[in-house]
């Protein structure tokens, strides 16, 4: 939204080309100026820069709902809006499961289960909506190496022996399951990035990283000084490509 | 009428052509007329006329202001602003010591920032006070509408769910104990519906979505002129990451300021934001303080530190005109913000919660 070209954002087109002579193209370069340096680039009054300012902010501010709406569209689908794990006393703390839409972190000391959780969840993002899953595809990336095909099969095989009662099942399922190994920082934010696509072509609805925190210590270590902005910069940018996603596509993250 | 040309909020091309043409004060500009003005200054009669209406305007605005009317300066007496201030209503937290060192609640015409640590309760006391702001008169409420702009996601609409029907509960509560006539009117229209489509929502992506959406808050206020609350929650998180600049982020940050104040003042309505705390390094120990920088301090007038001490969650009033520095400890329930029960009250056989409604309202039912 806000790399948005000012073309797009209704300006006359006189306009947008005295503005591209500053360099100035995209919705972000116009708002981040002040009033007064508007003025100097446009060449127009106060008042004609003021609506200038609405035209463009109208063209990248987001839209209003009222929480009303939200609640709507949520108790329309209610199984739409959490992942169930399947333990129940889990899911009553959490509300009815993992939530649609939204990130959630699992953090443990080694060896608690976190992967061997997250192997299960996938498996449960494969069964049919009746069976309490979602029915689609999982994007599993993996930073650890720690993903066992063999266990996905056992965990599935003992959990729903009712459900996957033959190979031609278990097979189907294990190709619903997208793994990705990635072993830097920087291929990780590729691959957040390039996520969007694949979610879409693929019809995925649950994406899994195992783990953040692994990669990111081996690549900065926090005493030496200039890391630390570096390290937080990726978190960070990594966090919104995946907030976005979660919410745009409302699936659990 | 002497106004000087430079001063005009015309086009600074028109204004050097002005310049260059010798004009020096307004007046001069009406007496040549558009015709005229045209001949000499060589642009069209039709950008004349325009011009002269921009300077007839500003001028009509200059002579009704120092007449003394109203208009963006305001002049009253202190006595006016106390009269001002005492009517003026609070917007509760439900937790009454968290109120008290507030002085009654978040104030209207303010803005009050709110610090803390992730996941010590932040968004909480925003859906809190998105609620409470709608709490009816009768109530000892404001009885207004809140626009919540969210940078972060952390939006969860079942926890509003959760946080209104108690409050629902709770003034149904007061309305059976007290038996008066505009309790009963006033619970006809504060029911969950009523409350949740009254909670405007708007989900910002990163900061030029959250610029974008500021500039359009005046109109939207205009509109909807019941809002009383505006919540920014998360105004750190679009301007932390990526930002090479950091002069640019200072400036955008002061805009974004001030606008919020003349939006808080125009539309009596109070502004709550939420901040993110970073770490400063000092020369022996780090000490969490409140992101963005020193500047941005001063965007505030009230500052709200909400922090861990051990297992047990502390709220310190960092910065406020009128009440004194002081920490309460508070809780967050499953009906939302509420206080710390002393000792002396049993709990439920379960161990469940403990209901602490009755508390903190018995205070707001003597009045």
């Amino acid at each position: 939204m806000a790399a948005k070209k000012l073309r797009r954002a209704q300006l006359s087109q006189e306009m947008c080309e005295r503005l591209s002579r500053y360099q100035i193209t995209t919705c972000q370069d116009f708002l981040c100026l002040s009033l007064l340096e508007l003025m100097k680039v446009t060449g127009q009054s106060y008042y004609e820069v003021q609506k200038l300012l609405c035209k463009v902010s109208r063209a990248c501010a987001p839209t209003m709902q009222t929480a009303y709406e939200m609640k709507l569209r949520k108790s329309v689908n209610p199984s739409s809006a959490f992942l169930s794990t399947t333990l129940h006393s889990l899911d009553r703390v959490l509300h009815g499961g993992v939530p649609c839409g939204s990130l959630t972190e699992i953090t443990s000391p080694p060896g608690c289960g976190k992967t061997q959780f997250c192997i299960m969840l996938s498996v449960l993002a494969t069964l049919p909506v009746s069976m309490g899953g979602l029915d689609a595809a999982v994007i599993y990336i993996d930073t650890e190496s720690a993903f066992s095909a063999e266990r996905l099969i056992e965990i599935a095989a003992n959990r729903f022996p009712a459900y996957f009662d033959s190979d031609e099942k278990l097979l189907c399922m294990t190709r619903s399951i997208h793994l990705y190994r990635e072993l830097t920082c920087c291929s990780v934010l590729k691959r957040i990035m390039s996520l969007e696509e694949e979610i879409i072509s693929k019809k995925v609805k649950l994406i899994i990283i195992d783990s953040v925190a692994s990669v990111v210590r081996k690549e900065f270590d926090t005493k030496l000084q200039g890391n630390l902005a570096e390290r937080s910069n990726f978190l960070t940018r990594g966090a919104s490509v995946l907030k976005y996603l979660a919410e745009e596509f409302s699936i659990p993250v | 009428m002497q106004r000087e040309v430079g001063t005009l909020p015309l086009a600074p091309a028109l204004r050097a052509r002005l310049a260059a043409a010798g004009f020096q004060t307004a007046q001069e500009l009406l007496d040549t007329g558009p015709c005229g003005l045209s001949k000499e200054i060589g642009i069209s009669r039709e950008e004349a006329l325009e011009a002269l209406q921009v300077v007839r305007q500003e001028c009509q605005g200059d002579a009704a202001r120092t007449a003394g009317g109203s208009g963006a300066t305001r002049k009253c007496t202190a006595l006016e602003l106390l009269e001002e201030e005492q009517t003026q209503g609070f917007i509760i937290t439900f937790c009454s010591a968290l109120d008290n060192i507030l002085g009654g609640g978040v104030q209207l015409t303010k803005i009050t920032e709110i610090c803390g640590a992730p996941g010590v309760g932040k968004t909480q006391l925003c859906m809190q006070l998105a609620v409470d702001v709608q709490i009816p008169e009768c109530f000892g409420g404001v009885a207004g509408e809140a626009v919540f702009i969210d940078t972060e996601g952390s939006f969860m609409v079942d926890r509003v769910v959760d946080i209104a029907a108690a409050c629902v509960q709770h003034c149904h509560l007061i309305a059976e104990a007290q038996q008066e006539e505009d309790h009963r009117k006033a619970l006809e229209t504060f029911s969950l519906e009523d409350i949740l489509s009254h909670i405007y929502y708007f989900r910002c992506r990163d900061y030029t979505e959250l610029l974008a959406q500021v500039y359009l808050l005046p109109e939207f206020l205009s509109e909807h002129s019941k809002v009383r609350l505006v919540v920014i929650d998360g105004i750190a998180f679009p301007f932390r990451h990526d930002f090479e600049d950091l002069s640019l982020r200072t400036r955008l940050l002061n805009g974004l300021a001030q606008q919020l104040i003349i939006i808080a003042n125009d539309h009596k309505a109070a502004v709550v934001l939420t901040n993110q705390m970073t770490t400063r390094i000092g020369q022996s120990q780090s000490t969490l303080v409140p992101a963005l920088g020193e500047s941005w301090g001063h965007a505030a007038t009230v500052r709200l530190i909400l922090h861990w001490d051990n297992s047990q969650r502390l709220a310190t009033l960092y910065k406020s005109p009128s009440q004194k520095e002081s920490t309460i400890a508070y809780h967050i329930t499953c009906h939302g913000f509420r206080d710390v029960q002393p000792p002396a009250v049993t709990h439920c056989p379960e161990g469940a919660e403990p209901n602490p409604r009755k508390r903190p309202r018995t205070e707001e039912e003597k009045q």
